[in-house]
């Protein structure tokens, strides 16, 4: 038996070697597959502090023990967790002398989507020429949001110039151990964006992750620290409606957002990425967490999500409604066509006296795609006079498609009020015909009624999305009629 | 090796398996095979999403049953007025003590020609109740595998046969009644062919700790129509576990209301599948719980065929320590157009320490259907009391009646006139016991 062990012993050292970061530490990417020396090489990479490494190691150690959740109403095969690069330096992607190089299918999206020259050139990968000078756009933007003492910046630089912030905040909402995928996120996160809005300030602007600097390589590990403290406001604006395409299958970010007393944030998501092509094949696996702590009296936090790519979409932006009077809002548009499946939905934990909440999803469903809303509203026993009403819709286009509705209501205190309510449907014929013989195209008619269906959402999001957020909703149903 | 609990039935099944119907036969193999599904899954625990609210498997870990005892002396009546509640009701009466039929208690009368009913023993040779025993739904596994304790333990039971276009002339009145405490395991079978009609009341009472299975397995043939009544009311240490399993053909229509003043812990489980265009089911129930009771309503119903309706309403209140559960769900099938689900519940919270689940779901594979769902939980309106208050009405009065016009929404569904008074006045007394 001595021998054996000793045998296993020996190999585990040279495997350790081989693999090992020490003379690893110059190459671009981690090898292959995730042990803890890919935690390590990670961490060592980032030029991390001590705690930090811990705390991935213990996420890592922890990961191991758990199994991939298998409730959610979406299928696909088997993900390799060995089989992936967890981490990879920034490329430098190559640049293309002109527009008339891209792909023309692209641009016909970016057309419709109404987007300016410019800056389809830069969606796209062209060499943005001189006018467009976005290096100083950025940089007004950025000395803006200093003079008003608004921390925005990449999750690293958060870690070596606040790390007392992050020290404080990082895993307070969402734990390491929280799920399957929060924990391998919490092990692996390359990058992300870091937020603090200090007591009462307003933040100037919208933030968006947009015009943060590093923007093309948050990695598929992405790592959101949001901060608001006492009567502060902030308005987060997360991805944007171009189409994206991303090498990366899987995806796991992790989105935490904590609001003080007083304190407000709203958080914006458009999500479109690669949904796979018609069979399905090559989409994003896009497995999300997001949840908000509302810890001091008087908070808010609302999620406005629109949700049009990925193949698959697991994703439940949450609130926790811990301080009294707080409040959690979730308006949510997930659009599914082709072979997509989404399983989406939020949960509205009540721990606070007089907390309020309110649901609106609105699903659609085309195609062959499946799609889920899947929510939990809970009352604590000690939670006084909590107030929450949801509504879910699902609207259906065409015959192969499905829709599904997954409420959890639980309450432990008698004067709660809690209404749910939710209705399928598609569209009515009277109302196509209507639009149809006034002149209007079937694709555009349906454009237009779907969205009517989801105007409560859309009225929702920020100016800089709504309009773009419109066009997008039509698009992704291009293909859906006739 | 499954855990105690589990491994409890599964003792009892080898001991009394040469004691049960059917020993030697189809069902003694189907037995044979039941056990081993469930040894494989054990007490279901809320651990799976369809038992997430109501744990067997802790359950029977804090009380365990063995067998009832078979019961043949004189049965007293337990003192509740749901003993009696159909009594005014002219009926044909099956008593089953401890889960088992007895005759010399029964009043069945002379029932019309067509007409065939049975106790179980008596008809597993006919190929009717071998296909209703062997049947699965298929769907809802984690919920319908619970049917596999029945099937390996099941002693006793109504089976009801009625042929084509006969119509049962008056209600058929299935009493339970638990005597002795310790576990029965009951399995009922109906079968009503084309064009026939049936009433059938069902009541479950006892005041021992028992552990009452019981499964009820339907198939409606075309244009069929079957009413049932189910009253629940037993005692504070018995555990409740009821499935109905119905299959309706095209044009039939089943209306099943359930009132459970429920135990200690009382699970009801309805399965309805669509199997032929044009039918509809409803599916309802009032409950009203005090104490520490709790009570499950878990009911699944499957357009699998276009054109079919469907109706779930359960109202509660919720008083004491009590829990109430409602899971729900309307499956619409791939190409089942014209499908029309619709999916109510709602629940009154009359206690600061009484608590209600609720998980109404919709899975949806069809475009043309009309199909939606409401949850509401909440307490007394305060305006509602104090409106009644005003006019000179006392507070507790205010309360009972506001109550009352609660679950008389729901009570108004029971698919029998008289029934349905019986129910109001049990609900009504109900309330009155719960007044200071």
């Amino acid at each position: 038996m001595a021998a054996v062990k000793e045998t296993v012993e020996t190999v585990g050292e040279i495997e350790k070697y081989k693999y090992g970061f020490f003379t690893d530490i110059e190459s671009e990417k981690a090898p292959l597959g995730l042990t803890e020396d890919t935690v390590r090489f990670i961490s060592a990479k980032k030029d991390e502090p001590e705690w930090l490494l811990e705390w991935r190691l213990a996420a890592f150690r922890r990961w191991q023990t758990m199994t991939e959740p298998t409730w959610a109403k979406v299928t696909y095969p088997p993900i390799d967790f060995q089989d992936a690069y967890y981490y990879s330096a920034p490329k430098q992607t190559v640049k293309l002398d002109s527009l008339d190089q891209v792909d023309p299918k692209l641009l016909e999206t970016y057309e419709k989507l109404g987007i300016p020259l410019t800056e389809q050139k830069m969606l796209a990968g062209v060499a943005v020429d001189a006018v467009f000078d976005s290096v100083s756009v950025v940089t007004t933007f950025k000395e803006k949001l200093a003079e008003a003492g608004v921390i925005f910046c990449p999750m690293s630089e958060a870690v070596k110039k606040h790390p007392e912030l992050v020290k404080k905040y990082l895993g307070s909402v969402v734990p390491s151990s929280d799920n399957f995928y929060a924990t391998l996120n919490s092990a692996v996160f390359s990058e992300g964006s870091f937020v603090y809005i200090p007591e009462g300030v307003r933040c100037p602007m919208e933030l968006s992750t947009y015009f943060r600097i590093n923007e093309k390589q948050t990695g598929q590990f992405e790592r959101t620290l949001i901060i608001a403290d006492k009567g502060s406001y902030v308005s987060y604006l997360e991805g944007c409606t171009a189409p994206q395409r991303d090498e990366n299958q899987l995806h796991a970010a992790v989105v935490e957002l904590i609001a003080h007393d007083d304190a407000e944030i709203k958080y914006s998501t458009v999500q479109n990425w690669f949904p796979g092509d018609e069979e399905g094949k090559g989409g994003v696996y896009n497995f999300v967490t997001k949840r908000g702590d509302c810890r001091g009296e008087n908070s808010k936090i609302s999620w406005t999500q629109v949700e049009t790519g990925s193949a698959i979409t697991w994703k439940y932006p949450s609130c926790i409604l811990r301080g009294d009077n707080s409040r959690g809002e979730f308006y949510s548009i997930a659009i599914s066509n082709g072979r997509q499946q989404v399983d989406s939905g939020t949960k509205m934990i009540h721990l606070g006296r007089n907390t309020t909440s309110r649901i609106v999803s609105k699903g659609i469903s085309a195609g062959r795609s499946s799609n889920t809303y899947r929510g939990l509203v809970s009352v604590h026993r000690k939670a006084e006079n909590v107030r929450n009403f949801t509504q879910c819709d699902s609207l259906l286009i065409g015959d192969r498609c499905s829709a599904h509705t997954v409420p959890y209501i639980e309450t432990k205190n008698p004067t709660a009020i809690l209404e749910h309510e939710a209705t399928t449907s598609k569209i009515g014929d009277d109302q196509l015909f209507y639009c149809m013989q006034r002149g209007i195209g079937e694709e555009e008619a349906v454009a237009l009624i779907v969205n009517g269906f989801c105007r409560d959402v859309l009225q929702q999001l920020p100016m800089e999305f709504a309009v773009e957020a419109q066009k997008l909703v039509g698009i992704s149903l291009e293909g859906s009629v006739g | 090796m499954s855990e105690k609990a589990t491994q409890h039935f599964i003792e009892v099944y080898e001991e009394t398996r040469a004691a049960l119907p059917g020993a030697g036969g189809w069902l003694a193999r189907r037995r044979e095979a039941a056990i081993g599904s469930f040894r494989e899954a054990g007490l279901p625990h809320r651990r799976m999403e369809e038992w997430k609210y109501t744990d067997l498997r802790r359950t029977f870990e804090k009380a365990s049953f063995g067998p009832a005892p078979v019961h043949e002396g004189a049965v007293v009546l337990p003192e509740r007025r749901s003993a009696s509640a159909f009594a005014a009701i002219d009926r044909h009466v099956l008593v089953f003590v401890n889960g088992r039929y007895r005759d010399d208690l029964s009043r069945a009368g002379h029932l019309p020609k067509g007409v065939e009913l049975h106790a179980l023993d008596d008809v597993l040779h006919e190929q009717w109740a071998k296909d209703l025993v062997e049947r699965r739904f298929d769907d809802a596994r984690q919920a319908e595998n619970i049917v596999d304790l029945n099937t390996a333990l099941m002693s006793d039971g109504a089976c009801l046969r009625i042929r084509k276009g006969v119509k049962l002339d008056k209600p058929l009145h299935l009493l339970f009644v638990a005597q002795d405490a310790g576990a029965s395991h009951t399995r009922n079978l109906v079968l009503l062919e084309n064009e026939a009609e049936a009433t059938i009341f069902e009541t479950h009472i006892g005041e021992v700790a028992s552990f009452v299975d019981v499964v009820t397995d339907i198939v409606i043939g075309d244009g069929a129509r079957l009413n049932h009544v189910k009253l629940q009311d037993e005692a504070p240490d018995a555990v409740h576990l009821a499935t109905m399993r119905a299959r309706l053909a095209a044009e039939a229509k089943l209306s099943s209301f359930t009132l459970t003043l429920g135990c200690g812990v009382s699970r009801g489980q309805s399965f309805v599948l669509f199997s032929g265009e044009g039918a509809e089911a409803s599916i309802d129930g009032a409950y009203a719980l005090r104490n520490r009771q709790h009570a499950d309503q878990f009911c699944v119903i499957d357009h699998a065929v276009p054109a079919c309706t469907s109706h779930t309403l359960f109202k509660g209140v919720l008083d004491g320590e009590s829990e109430g559960v409602f899971q729900g769900k309307v499956i619409v099938r791939p190409h089942a157009q014209k499908s029309d689900g619709r999916q109510m519940t709602h629940a009154l919270l009359l206690s600061r320490d009484a608590a209600m689940n609720a998980k109404p779901e919709l899975e949806i594979y069809a475009d043309d259907v009309q199909c939606a769902h409401g949850s509401t939980v909440g307490e007394l309106s305060k305006e509602a009391v104090f409106y009644l208050r005003s006019r000179g009405i006392p507070e507790a009065e205010a309360r009972r009646l506001l109550v009352l016009a609660f679950l008389e929404e729901a009570l108004d569904l029971a698919p029998h006139n008289q029934a349905k008074d019986a129910l109001k006045l049990l609900v009504s007394e109900w309330f009155g016991e719960a007044a200071p």
